[in-house]
């Protein structure tokens, strides 16, 4: 039986080879998506922990919570380092001070592809991993050293001056060391500038302030144990730890971080493929046992138990899961290595530690696509199963129906039953983030199934519908081809199905994101009372000077800024935002969209600890208006405040708004400078006030200004970037789809061999033949591509106008709907080429006297 | 033998009645494979097919029947010689070019029925034209239908009709084109003796009553019986070239051919 279950795949290898890719491919990325986020990891921890060589315990201020990942963010009093001498067992001691900030050369900020640039002040050799490669460690005031990527891309060396962003704007520095960290040329792709102390404190407002002490122990004392004695000699509001445990903390933020997020944006894109890839294997697999029925009743009737016929099946399943997987796994390691150049290409190296290949990789990818190729192929061996022996005799028998079969119109309604509810429950229900998505993706997935169940019945409407026009421009061959794909619905229907799945989710992102923008650009549109915005690069906030430099620039009539920093709400789970602004300015430029009969009376009474709170987050805090909480800052500092109004507001003022002096008192100084900046012009000629606007921020080479339209684009744009990487990532899933359909093509064209030989004898054409396999090719990709459409944006519609998820309105692309039907047409096209050109070289005699 | 072969010098020699022949073979060689394998299924075969007659072609199995049929449809290509059907050499035509020739010129009735699944019996029938991007006239196609008997089947499909009716649906379909010439391998192979016989009847009238060129490959001397001339084939040479004989005696010349092998 085994054999048996060989010889099958080997007799019919371009199945066997399409049904391996439609498993390999979802095996691969997700085996890619954990191999590429093992060795990010991989890579912090390395960083984090190099860095911590050579020191022994680490003190720094204690942080609730952590704002960003390269930095705690409050600061320590200098005072405190003679405090840490005195302890008993301490040897060498070095304060530090650090900010980030970016490299400004020519008046230009440098692109660093996303990664931070960390400025440092000087310490010993003994606690830093930096070893000079030319010069020496800034000793002078105005001196830096810099990393070597950042001299080698950049063309600096000894002697070349350079600005630097800090918090009190730009500085001009010199360089005078060039370094290497740790042997590499830079930290998994930071740029890394080094300062004298003095410098630290003073542009980044430490003075006599340290963000952290490194401590090192006389010899024979132990880093736990000069841990707890520094902790016990100094007061509580500090965070003593050894230098391992910090590094451990440190990659243990990172990785439940931003890699975490990394991991479960990308797996849902691989389990999109292995879903599209189960439909597939079902298919093949259904389709094969039906071909094999005399097969099948002749062993039954030589002796074979169903057990063996069951297993002859199910060997193959396995066989065939065993191999694709193991070939997945390796593709995804060629897909992470790729990645991996990729990012070097445009120098935006992530820390990397080499190829990570996790046994939970292994085993995860492993039984993903072995139990996928078993489960998708239980049910048509079970049919198979069913073939009573005395087929093996009679013509043209057929497969029995199964239960599942007889009931499927009830099966599927309880599933999509199952689905809804699942799918609403993960929407609305409790849990974290994860669980809650999970539920919703096994409601989706569900879904899937209950409509491919059902989509049998649509399949002759649908065939009759679509190749009505076709029937109409090629005549019999439309016909020909509408008849046959309406021919076996179930088999057209499970086609279509992969390619539906495919598309419901990239129709689901457009429809969403199609939401996303009209309502996160349209309310920027609708507020923004101002004419121009003013962002920084990559993300870090524009020194609090820059207000004053806009405000005053000539053609400005006045400016306001935003500045957020995180918070948490005492009692509940997650991060919400505390904003800061000047109630009178800003309301001079932005018209609050004010709920539950608030209006702009509130800003007179914003002050102290009235806040305003922004929809969702009322919602998600169960805070409205005469509501009283408590906030926490990330320096541990707690407050009370009073909701005194509510408004909408999904694109930027996302959370407490209060004003700036309660904010400033509130938060730490590292959290002062603005995210945004908005500016109202006297009068008319917007070019020339922007030019002079760009004037007055030479010294913050960072901020960028926009006008308002540009700055809606610059959201749009952003927005469909990120849109076209999903669809990058889901074009994968379409590409399996496209071999489920080839995979059908060429399987139905072998099962009509004889009559493609009788339409060949009678007169028809190769090219009639051809056009015969590519409408049906067609007719199937679009069912598929209708069904996607269809449950797209039901998923769409459920998700924003039923639950009202981050306030996005409901809003149909139709033109990219149009599209998305054009490229299900393409798909069939595409798939039809191989079969086609099969079924066309069909050679006739051969065909006639086929059995 | 010598008796019963006396009908057999009747037929005049290939290329005498050139006027009448719609089929015109020449010297045709058939080999397959090469070198010590090789088969030679034809070895050098002149035959005429006459306009309005019913040919039968007979022979011990592995004589090279069913490849002579192929290759004077244009189904497949002889190794040397020429085919001439309705006075275009099909020998020199392109692939492209023969198909359009089986299209307009050639009818086929094969041994299984070939029908298509998913059309109904009419739309069998009309197949044909429907792929030359033609109409079939209604008042043809009605008689047609009529004339083998199926018009109360039109609208079943094949799956609901039965092995004769099926055979009599790919009759009609060969004959909707009125082709030049028919050709049918054992059309009778896959049925019982009493619908076989009403298929050999339909055979017979469409030549006598239209006019039809029939040439049929059979092994059932019965079917062979109603033919108007029988070309025996032996080794992939015409061997007998008879006008039309009893079963009886076609049966004589079977058992002789089978016996001097
Ligand atoms: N495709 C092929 N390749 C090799 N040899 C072939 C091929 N087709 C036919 N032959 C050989 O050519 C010879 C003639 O075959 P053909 O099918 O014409 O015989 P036939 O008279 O129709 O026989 P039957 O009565 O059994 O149908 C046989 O020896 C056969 O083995
Ligand atoms: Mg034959």
């Amino acid at each position: 039986m085994t054999r048996l279950a060989w010889r099958s795949m080997w007799s019919h290898k371009l199945r066997t080879i399409l049904t391996m890719f439609a498993i390999l491919l979802g095996v691969a990325m997700i085996t890619g998506t954990f191999v590429i986020t093992d060795q990010m990891d991989q890579g912090f921890k390395t960083i984090f922990d190099k860095s911590a060589q050579g020191t022994d315990v680490v003190i720094t201020a204690k942080s609730a919570f952590t704002a960003n990942y390269y930095g705690p963010s409050g600061t320590l009093p200098a005072s405190l380092l003679d405090l840490v001498k005195a302890v008993p067992g301490v040897g060498e001691v070095a304060p530090v001070v650090y900010g980030s900030g970016a490299v400004v050369i020519n008046g230009k900020p440098v692109a660093t592809g996303g990664a931070p640039t960390l400025v440092y002040s000087v310490t010993p050799q003994r606690f830093s991993q930096i070893q000079y490669i030319s010069g020496a460690m800034p000793a002078q005031s105005g001196a830096v050293a810099i990393n070597a990527k950042l001299a080698g891309d950049k063309h600096l060396k000894l002697g070349d001056t350079i600005g630097l962003t800090t918090e009190q704007g730009l500085q001009n520095v010199t360089i005078v060391g060039v370094f290497n960290w740790a042997d590499s040329a830079s930290v998994g792709g930071a740029t890394i500038v080094q300062t004298t102390l003095g410098d630290a404190q003073r542009w980044y407002n430490q003075v006599g302030r340290y963000t952290s002490i490194s401590v090192a122990a006389t010899p024979g004392v132990s880093a736990d144990a000069l841990a707890a004695r520094i902790k016990a000699a100094l007061p509580t509001d500090v965070t003593v730890k050894t230098a391992q445990q910090s590094a451990a903390d440190s990659s243990k933020q990172v990785s439940q971080g931003f890699i975490k997020v990394l991991k479960l944006v990308l797996l849902p894109f691989g389990g999109v493929a292995v879903l599209v890839g189960a439909f597939i294997i079902f298919n093949a697999f259904s389709i094969t046992v039906a071909q094999r029925l005399r097969e099948f009743a002749m062993l039954r009737s030589l002796g074979a138990s169903r057990r063996q016929v069951l297993l002859s099946v199910l060997g193959e399943a396995l066989a065939l899961g065993v191999v694709a997987s193991l070939l997945g796994i390796g593709a995804g390691i060629g897909i992470a290595k790729g990645i991996n150049s990729l990012f070097k290409a445009v120098g935006a190296d992530i820390p990397t530690s080499g190829i990570v290949l996790a046994s939970r990789t292994t085993i995860v990818a492993l039984s993903v696509g072995i139990g996928v190729a078993l489960v998708s192929s239980l049910a048509p061996a079970l049919r198979a199963t069913r073939v009573p022996p005395v087929a093996a005799l009679q013509e043209g028998a057929a497969l029995p129906a199964t239960i599942i079969g007889r009931y499927s119109r009830w099966i599927a309604a309880g599933v999509a039953a199952l689905g809804i509810a699942s799918l609403v429950y993960g929407m609305i229900g409790p849990g974290t983030t994860t669980v809650r998505l999970s539920e919703m993706g096994l409601g989706v997935v569900l879904l899937f199934v209950a409509v491919a169940m059902v989509a049998k019945y649509v399949v002759r409407p649908l065939a009759r519908a679509i190749g009505w026009p076709m029937a109409w421009v090629a005549g019999t061959s439309g016909r020909l081809a509408r008849d046959n794909a309406g021919r076996n619905p179930s088999r057209t229907a499970a086609t279509a199905a992969a390619l539906m799945v495919g598309l419901a989710v990239v129709v689901f992102v457009a429809v969403f994101a199609q939401g996303f923008k009209s309502s996160f650009v349209g309310a920027i549109d609708r507020s923004l009372n101002a004419q121009f915005v003013i962002t920084a690069q990559n993300q870090v906030p524009i020194p609090a000077a820059a207000l004053a430099a806009v405000r005053f620039a000539p053609g400005v009539s006045d400016a306001s800024s935003i500045t957020v920093a995180p918070a948490k709400i005492s009692g509940r789970s997650g991060t919400a935002s505390a904003i800061g602004i000047d109630p009178t300015a800003f309301a001079q430029m932005w018209r609050f969209h004010w709920l539950k009969g608030g209006s702009d009376a509130l800003l007179g009474r914003l002050a102290g600890t009235n806040v305003l709170v922004e929809e969702q987050a009322a919602i998600k805090y169960g805070l409205s208006p005469g509501a009283t909480f408590t906030m926490m800052a990330s320096t541990g500092q707690t407050a009370k405040f009073t909701v005194i109004g509510e408004y909408r507001d999904p694109t930027l003022l996302t959370g407490f708004v209060m004003a700036q002096p309660t904010y400033d008192s509130f938060l730490p100084m590292s959290q002062h400078d603005p995210t945004l900046i908005i500016a109202k012009a006297i009068q008319g000629d917007t070019a020339q006030v922007k030019a002079s606007i760009i004037g007055a921020l030479k010294a913050f080479p960072t901020a960028e200004v926009r006008t308002k339209s540009e700055y809606s684009d610059y959201l749009k744009k952003s927005i469909n970037q990120f849109l076209l990487m999903l669809y990058a990532l889901l074009a994968v899933s379409v590409v399996i789809s496209i071999f489920g359909i080839v995979n059908t093509l060429v399987l139905s064209i072998y099962e009509r061999t004889r009559e493609i030989g009788m339409l060949r004898a009678i007169g028809t054409t190769r090219r009639q033949l051809r056009r015969i396999v590519r409408y049906e090719s067609v007719i199937t990709s679009i069912i598929g591509g209708v069904l996607g459409i269809v449950l797209g944006v039901f998923f769409a519609w459920i998700v924003t106008t039923r639950l009202g998820a981050q306030g996005i309105t409901f809003a149909v692309p139709f033109g990219q709907l149009v599209i998305f039907l054009v490229l299900a047409a393409v798909v069939g096209v595409l798939a039809a080429v191989v079969p086609a050109r099969r079924a066309a070289r069909i050679d006739i005699l051969a065909a006639i006297h086929y059995e | 033998m010598t008796e019963i072969t006396a009908n057999c010098t009747l037929t005049p020699p290939p290329g005498t009645d050139a006027e009448n022949a719609v089929v015109m073979a020449r010297e045709l060689s058939k080999r397959y494979g090469e070198g010590d394998t090789a088969v030679d299924a034809l070895r050098g075969v002149d035959v005429d097919i006459m306009r309005g007659k019913l040919t039968a072609v007979m022979g011990p199995s592995g004589s090279g029947k069913s490849t002579m049929m192929h290759i004077l449809a244009g189904l497949d290509r002889p190794t040397g010689g020429t085919v001439t059907v309705d006075g275009i050499e099909i020998t020199a035509l392109k692939e492209r070019a023969l198909t359009m020739l089986r299209r307009e010129k050639i009818g086929f009735i094969f041994q299984t029925f070939n029908l298509l699944p998913m059309l109904s019996a009419a739309e069998n029938v009309e197949l044909p034209l429907a792929i030359a991007g033609r109409r079939a006239e209604g008042e043809w196609l009605r008689s047609l239908i009529d004339d083998v008997g199926l018009s109360d089947r039109t609208t079943h499909r094949p799956a609901e009709l039965s092995g004769g009716q099926q055979q009599r649906v790919a009759i009609a379909r060969a004959l909707v084109t009125k082709p030049a010439v028919l050709f049918a391998d054992e059309p009778t192979g896959n049925l019982d003796s009493k619908t076989g016989e009403e298929v050999l009847g339909l055979l017979r009238r469409s030549v006598s009553d239209y006019g039809q060129t029939i040439v049929m490959v059979t092994h059932d001397a019965h079917a062979a019986a109603i033919a108007d001339r029988i070309v025996f084939l032996k080794d992939g040479e015409i061997v007998f070239d008879c006008g039309s004989m009893a079963r009886d005696d076609i049966y004589d010349v079977i058992k002789s051919l089978e016996s001097s092998r």
